[in-house]
C-alpha cells in the first residue's frame, strides 16, 4: 500500500453541488480494491493558466488516498475515459 | 603590473530558509511564482540565490504545475 495524492481538473460546466458525488463515484475503485480515501479538498472553480480543451476554467480537486500501485494505475486510466475530467495527475507523497 | 581586482560575489540570502519552508509542494503557486519570471520561465540560481538541491525541487515543482495548468508555460505579459 501505498500513499498518493492526485488532482484533478473537471469539466467547468459540472455542476458545483454535483462535483462531490461524482468524485466519490470515481473513487470507488480505490476501495473496492482496499484502499482508502483519506481526504477530500474541493477547490472549485479556477481560472486555468491556459486553455484546457478550449475551456479557460476549471473545477479543482485534490484527494489523498491509500492503495496499491495497481489501483493507482487503474484510477488513473478510468479518469482519463471520464469526459469530464479535463486533467489527473496522481503522485506519491512519500517519495523524495 | 595592475592587481587583479577580486570580486567577492555577495551571498543572497536564501529565501526559502528566511521563510521557514522546508517542502517545496506543486500547489502552493504563491510560493512558486516568485522563483518564475514574469514571462513564465524559471529563474537562474544565482538569481532565486537557493540551493541546488532546492533549485532541483522547485524546478520540478514548477513543472509539475505547468501540468495542471497552475502555472503558465509561457505568458505575453509584454
Amino acid at each position: 500500500m501505498r500513499q498518493y495524492e492526485l488532482m484533478v481538473i473537471l469539466d467547468p460546466e459540472v455542476e458545483e453541488r454535483t462535483v462531490q458525488p461524482s468524485l466519490e463515484k470515481l473513487l470507488t475503485v480505490v476501495k473496492t480494491d482496499g484502499g482508502s480515501v483519506d481526504k477530500m479538498d474541493i477547490w472549485g472553480r479556477r481560472r486555468l493558466a491556459f486553455d484546457i480543451s478550449k475551456k479557460s476554467e476549471g473545477i479543482y480537486a485534490v484527494v489523498d488516498f491509500t492503495s496499491t500501485p495497481d489501483t493507482a494505475k487503474e484510477l488513473d486510466r478510468q479518469l482519463g475515459l471520464n469526459e469530464a475530467v479535463l486533467r489527473t495527475k496522481i503522485l506519491r507523497t512519500d517519495a523524495r | 603590473m595592475a592587481k587583479p581586482v577580486v570580486r567577492k560575489p555577495k551571498k543572497k540570502a536564501n529565501p526559502l530558509k528566511s521563510a521557514k519552508i522546508d517542502n517545496i509542494d506543486y500547489k502552493d503557486t504563491a510560493l512558486l511564482r516568485k522563483f518564475i519570471s514574469d514571462r513564465g520561465k524559471i529563474r537562474a540560481r544565482r538569481v532565486t540565490g537557493v540551493t541546488v538541491q532546492e533549485q532541483r525541487q522547485i524546478a520540478k515543482a514548477v513543472k509539475n504545475a505547468r501540468e495542471m495548468a497552475l502555472l503558465p508555460y509561457t505568458s505575453t505579459a509584454r
